[in-house]
C-alpha cells in the first residue's frame, strides 16, 4: 500500500485505487492532478483532499448536502466530459458522484464554496473543480448553524 | 461603467492593443474574441474568484477551522471535545 508523507497528517496510507484524478488540476493549483480524500471519525462531516504531489497541499471540505441540503449541482458540458459523464443529463449526488464544498477561513468564520464544488465521478474517481457561472451560489457562503430546511 | 450597444461580427478597441469582438450573440449568452498581448491574463471573473478562494483554502490550518465549525455546525460539534470552551 502506498505511503506519503503529509504536513497535516504526518504519515499515511491509502488503497492504489483511492487516488483521485483531477486531469486539469483545479483552479490556482493547475499541476495538482492526484489527492486522495482523509476522513475522521472525530471530524466528521469533514472530507480533507490531501494532495499526492505536495505534503503541505490539503484543502478542508465537507459534502455539499451537509453545507446545503437543497444544493442543485449544475455542471458545465465540458467538466461533465473530462469526468467522462454524459452531457445528457446531470449527474445525481450520491449515485453518480461525490461532491464536496471547499471550506476557507475569514476571519468573520469559515466559507463555504458552493460556486465551484469539487465534483468526483463515483465510477472512475476522476474529479473536477466544477465552476457554475451560471448558477446563485456564492464562492463565499457562510456556514451557519446547521437549521432544518425544507428542500422544495 | 462604460456601456456600449454593439451587434454581432462588431469589435471594441480597449487602448492600441486590446481587441474585444463579438463573435456570437445567443438568447441567453454572447461568445466573445479577445486579442491581447500574450503577456495579459485574460480569464473569467469566476475563474479569478475561485483561484484566490483555493488559494485562501490551501492556507487554512486544519484545527483552526474544525474548531470553529464545531461550534458552528451542530453536526461537526456533536463529536468535539465537550470540554472546549465556546
Amino acid at each position: 500500500m502506498p505511503v506519503m508523507e503529509t504536513k497535516n497528517f504526518g504519515k499515511i496510507s491509502f488503497e492504489p485505487d483511492s487516488e483521485l484524478e483531477f486531469p486539469v488540476g483545479v483552479p490556482g493549483f493547475d499541476s495538482q492532478r492526484r489527492f486522495v480524500a482523509v476522513r475522521f471519525v472525530e471530524s466528521d462531516p469533514i472530507i480533507y483532499l490531501q494532495s499526492l504531489q505536495d505534503p503541505d497541499l490539503c484543502f478542508i471540505t465537507m459534502p455539499i448536502l451537509a453545507v446545503d441540503p437543497c444544493y442543485k449541482l449544475n455542471v458545465k458540458g465540458e467538466d461533465l466530459g473530462q469526468l467522462g459523464l454524459t452531457a445528457a443529463r446531470q449527474p445525481r449526488i450520491g449515485e453518480d458522484v461525490l461532491c464536496l464544498a471547499v471550506l476557507s477561513l475569514h476571519e468573520t468564520g469559515p466559507t463555504a464554496n458552493l460556486l465551484a464544488p469539487i465534483v468526483v465521478n463515483l465510477r472512475n474517481r476522476r474529479a473536477v473543480q466544477a465552476v457554475s457561472p451560471e448558477s446563485e451560489y456564492s464562492h463565499q457562503h457562510e456556514l451557519m448553524p446547521a437549521e432544518a430546511s425544507v428542500c422544495s | 461603467m462604460l456601456v456600449m450597444s454593439r451587434r454581432q461580427g462588431e469589435t471594441i478597441l480597449i487602448g492600441d492593443e486590446i481587441e474585444i469582438v463579438i463573435a456570437h450573440v445567443g438568447r441567453s449568452r454572447v461568445k466573445v474574441g479577445i486579442r491581447a498581448p500574450r503577456h495579459m491574463q485574460v480569464i473569467a471573473r469566476e475563474m479569478k474568484l475561485v483561484s484566490e478562494e483555493n488559494l485562501l483554502a490551501a492556507g487554512a490550518k486544519a484545527s483552526g477551522l474544525s474548531h470553529l465549525l464545531g461550534r458552528l455546525h451542530p453536526r461537526a460539534a456533536r463529536v468535539e471535545d465537550p470540554e472546549m470552551p465556546g
